[in-house]
C-alpha cells in the first residue's frame, strides 16, 4: 500500500515536470540565491543580539570570560532559588569552568522534570533574531532547553553572527563530519503563548524564564545601547 | 474532520447575532494587522522577501519529485522511516498502526492541521487510546469538544470566562480562583507537563521539510511541539509533500514571512530542525522516528489552475484581514481551515458540490492578497471557483438565472441604462418622504442590519454623464 502511494506520487509528479538534470536544478536553485536579513536595530552586531533578545522577554549580561559567567550564574540561581543547583549538558567547555568559585554546584546530564534552572553553551547566537543555536546530543540534552523553570545560556562573543544564513554557514561547517545532530534549536524567548484571548504569557509549557549571558570582551555600554535601540526604534 | 460547510449562511447569520463573540472578533482583527503590518515594516522590504520566496516556491514545485526524493533518501539516512499515504484514511491506519506496533496507550500531540484534516484524533480514540492535544488553544476545544476557529490561534473564540469555567468543570482541583490568562495557564502547564513524560508516542506537524538535509522545521511558541518531539520514545511527524523547500536557508526565508504574518515576532521561540531518532551516544530523544506524507489530493490540486495554493504556509493573515472571517468567525466554514485560504483549499479537498458557500463568502476587497506572505491571489482563486461553481451547476438556479439576466443586461448598455434608470426613479419615488428604506423585498439581509438609502434623484452616473456632455461640462 505505502509503496504505491510513493509510486503514484512520483508519477503524478513527474507527468507535470520537464525532465531536467540534477545538475541543471542545482544551479538554477543557486541562481535564486538568498532572502536578505531583517533590519538591525543597532549597527554594532553585538548590540544587535542583545537587544533582540529583550524585545523577545529574554533577559542578558555580560561576563568578561568564564570565571565572570560562573560568577554571573550563581548570582542568579541565587537570587532566583535561593540555590546553587544547576543541570548542564556533557560540554566539555561547561565542565572546565571553574565553578567552585562561584559556589555553584553543577550536575552533568540530562535534565529531570523537578529541575529549577538549566544551562546551555550555545553554538551560536544570532544577532537577527536575538536567537540562540544549540545541538541536541551529549553536551545539551534536548530536554535541558525545555522542562526546567529557567533556561540559562552562555554564547561566545566570536559565535555571534548577524543573519540566519550566516548560522547556516556555521552549522554546516559544524555538521561536516558527517555527525548531523538529532535536532538542532533556534531558541528566541522564555517560551509563550497567546491562546487565551490573544494575552502574552510567558512560561507555557518551557522555560518561564530566559537568561542570556554574552562571553567576551564586550564593553559594559553595549547593554544600555540595546535597551536605547529599542525605546529609539522608529516604527 | 466532518464537513459541514452547507450550513454556512445559516452559521453565518446565527454567529453575527451574538454581539459578545462579534465585538472579541472585531478585536482580534484590529490588534492582528497592526502587530503584522509593524513586523512587516520593522522587517525591511517585505515585498521583496514575499517575492523572493514565491521564486524559491516555483522552483520547488516544478523539480518536486527531485527535491522529494533527496529529502526522502536524506530522511532515511537519518534513520527515519518514511510513509507515503494517498488519503486520509491511509494516514489514520497508518498512525494506529505505528502506535499499536509499540502497544502505545498514550499519545502528546502538538498541533498539527494535517491530522485535524485527516480525523486522526477520533480514530484514535475509538482504538482505545489516549490523545492529548498539548498546544493551549487546541487542549482548550479540545476539552471543550469543539473544532478550531482559526489555524493559528484554535481558540480565539473562546473568552477567559468561558476557558475559566471550562477548566472548573473538566479539571478536579478544588476551590481556586483561576481569574487571569496567566492562572489558566498556569493550571495547563502543570496538567499537561504531566501527560508529556508520560506519552508513548508524540505526533507533530511539520512547517517546512528541507530536502538537503531531510530535516522537518517545527515553529511554535509553547514549546510543546518540541516537549512532543524530544520526550516520548516514538515520534510521528505528519506532513504533507507540499511543505519541501530546497535548502535550509528557504527554510529561513519561510521562518521570517511566517512568524512575521502570524504573530508579529521576528522569530518564535522555538524552531527546530528534527532529524530523526536519537544518535548512538544521545542521551534523550525518540527511539524511532517516522515521516508520514499525505497526499489527499493535492497531487491533484497541483495539476490544476488552483496550484497556487498549496503555497499557503497557514500564517492565518488572510483570517486576520478578512471582513467576511472577522464578521462571523471560523466556525461557519465547517471544516479545518475556515478564512480565505479554507474557502479555497475546503472546496478542493473535499467537494466543490458539498463547499460551494464557501468561495462565495467572500467582497472581493482583496486585503487577503495584499498580505498573504506567500502571494497567493486569493480573489482570483475564489473567483475561478465560483465560476466553476456556476458552470458545473452546482450554485442554485435561481442564482444562476438571476447571474445570467444580469449578464445579459450588462452587455446591452443601452437597456441597462434605461432599466437602472426607472428603478432608480421609482426608488426615489417610494423614498422620498423617509429617504431610506427600513425593509426591501429580496434585501433583507442588507436591511436586517441597516437602511437602505433611497436615490436623492437627478438620475443614474451615466444619466448625470450624458446630461453634463450635452450640456458641453467636460470637466466638474
Amino acid at each position: 500500500m505505502a509503496e504505491s502511494a510513493r509510486a503514484q506520487l512520483l508519477a503524478r509528479l513527474r507527468a507535470q515536470e520537464t525532465e531536467t538534470e540534477p545538475e541543471e536544478i542545482a544551479h538554477a536553485l543557486a541562481a535564486l540565491g538568498h532572502a536578505q536579513a531583517a533590519r538591525a536595530p543597532h549597527p554594532d552586531v553585538h548590540t544587535a543580539f542583545l537587544a533582540n533578545i529583550l524585545a523577545n522577554q529574554g533577559t542578558v549580561e555580560l561576563a568578561r570570560d568564564r570565571g565572570a559567567a560562573v560568577q554571573a550564574i550563581g548570582r542568579y540561581l541565587y537570587q532566583r532559588f535561593r540555590t546553587h543547583k544547576l543541570v548542564a549538558g556533557n560540554d566539555p567547555r561547561l565542565a572546565a569552568m571553574p565553578w567552585r568559585d562561584g559556589g555553584v554546584l553543577p550536575r552533568f546530564g540530562v535534565a529531570e522534570a523537578g529541575d529549577a534552572a538549566a544551562l546551555s553553551y550555545a553554538k551560536l547566537g544570532v544577532a537577527e533574531t536575538g536567537a540562540i543555536v544549540t545541538f541536541t546530543g551529549r553536551a545539551n540534552p534536548g530536554r535541558n532547553n525545555l522542562l526546567p523553570e529557567d533556561h540559562l545560556v552562555l554564547v561566545n562573543r566570536e559565535d555571534v553572527v548577524s543573519t540566519l544564513e550566516e548560522a547556516w554557514v556555521r552549522i554546516r561547517q559544524d555538521t561536516q563530519a558527517g555527525s548531523w545532530p538529532r535536532g538542532i534549536q533556534f531558541i528566541a524567548g522564555p517560551s509563550s503563548t497567546a491562546d487565551v484571548e490573544a494575552q502574552l504569557v510567558l512560561g507555557a509549557h518551557g522555560p518561564r524564564r530566559w537568561h542570556v549571558i554574552l562571553v567576551g570582551d564586550t564593553p559594559t555600554s553595549a547593554v544600555d545601547a540595546a535597551r536605547e535601540s529599542l525605546a529609539t526604534a522608529p516604527f | 474532520m466532518k464537513l459541514a460547510s452547507d450550513n454556512f449562511l445559516q452559521e453565518a447569520s446565527a454567529a453575527l447575532n451574538a454581539p459578545e463573540k462579534v465585538a472579541r472578533r472585531n478585536l482580534l482583527g484590529q490588534f492582528l494587522p497592526l502587530a503584522r503590518d509593524s513586523a512587516a515594516s520593522k522587517y525591511g522590504d517585505f515585498d521583496a522577501l514575499r517575492a523572493h520566496m514565491k521564486r524559491v516556491r516555483r522552483h520547488t514545485s516544478e523539480h518536486l519529485s527531485h527535491y522529494l526524493q533527496q529529502f526522502e533518501e536524506a530522511a532515511v539516512q537519518h534513520g527515519n522511516q518514511v510513509h507515503f499515504v494517498a488519503d486520509a484514511e491511509q494516514l489514520n491506519s497508518k498512525v494506529l498502526s505505528i502506535c499499536q506496533a509499540h502497544s502505545a496507550r498514550r499519545v502528546a500531540k502538538g498541533k498539527s492541521m494535517v491530522t485535524e484534516e485527516t480525523g486522526l484524533n477520533e480514530l484514535l480514540l475509538k482504538a482505545g487510546l489516549e490523545v492529548l492535544e498539548t498546544d493551549l488553544g487546541e487542549y482548550i476545544i479540545q476539552q471543550a469538544g469543539e473544532t478550531p476557529s482559526h489555524i493559528v490561534g484554535p481558540a480565539f473564540h473562546k473568552s477567559l470566562a468561558e476557558i475559566r469555567q471550562l477548566f472548573l468543570d473538566k479539571h478536579k482541583l478544588g476551590e481556586r480562583g483561576l481569574e487571569t490568562a496567566s492562572e489558566v495557564v498556569e493550571e495547563a502547564r502543570g496538567i499537561l507537563r504531566e501527560q508529556f513524560l508520560a506519552a508513548d508516542v508524540g505526533i507533530i506537524g511539520a512547517n517546512a521539510l528541507v530536502a538537503e538535509h531531510g530535516t522537518s522545521m517545527l515553529v511554535t511558541n509553547e514549546g510543546n511541539g518540541d516537549l512532543c518531539a524530544n520526550l516520548p520514545p516514538v515520534l510521528i511527524v505528519c506532513t504533507t509533500f507540499e511543505r519541501l523547500l530546497p535548502r535550509a536557508e528557504d527554510a529561513m526565508a519561510l521562518q521570517r514571512l511566517l512568524v512575521r504574518s502570524a504573530t508579529g515576532q521576528p522569530q518564535t521561540c522555538y524552531t527546530s530542525f528534527y532529524s530523526g531518532p536519537r544518535r548512538e551516544d544521545d542521551p534523550d530523544g525518540p527511539l524511532e522516528t517516522h515521516i508520514i506524507l499525505l497526499d489527499n489530493k493535492r497531487s491533484d490540486i497541483l495539476a490544476s489552475d488552483y496550484r497556487e495554493i498549496l503555497d499557503c504556509i497557514r500564517c492565518g493573515a488572510c483570517l486576520n484581514h478578512c471582513p467576511i472571517y472577522i464578521g462571523v468567525g471560523g466556525h461557519p466554514y465547517g471544516w479545518v481551515y475556515p478564512g480565505p485560504m479554507g474557502s479555497v483549499l475546503t472546496p478542493l479537498l473535499t467537494s466543490l458540490e458539498q463547499a460551494h458557500a464557501l468561495p462565495n463568502a467572500c467582497t472581493s476587497c482583496g486585503r487577503c492578497a495584499e498580505v498573504c506572505p506567500a502571494n497567493i491571489p486569493l480573489p482570483d482563486l475564489l473567483r475561478d471557483l465560483r465560476q466553476d461553481e456556476s458552470v458545473q451547476r452546482i450554485k442554485p438556479a435561481r442564482w444562476r438565472h438571476g447571474l445570467r439576466l444580469h449578464a445579459w443586461l450588462l452587455r446591452h448598455p443601452a437597456l441597462y441604462q434605461r432599466f437602472t434608470g426607472w428603478a432608480m426613479r421609482l426608488l426615489g419615488w417610494l423614498g422620498k418622504r423617509r429617504g431610506a428604506f427600513r425593509r426591501m423585498p429580496f434585501a433583507s439581509g442588507w436591511t436586517g442590519q441597516r437602511d437602505f438609502p433611497a436615490p436623492e434623484g437627478g438620475g443614474t452616473f451615466m444619466g448625470q454623464y450624458a446630461a453634463r456632455r450635452r450640456r458641453g461640462v467636460r470637466r466638474g
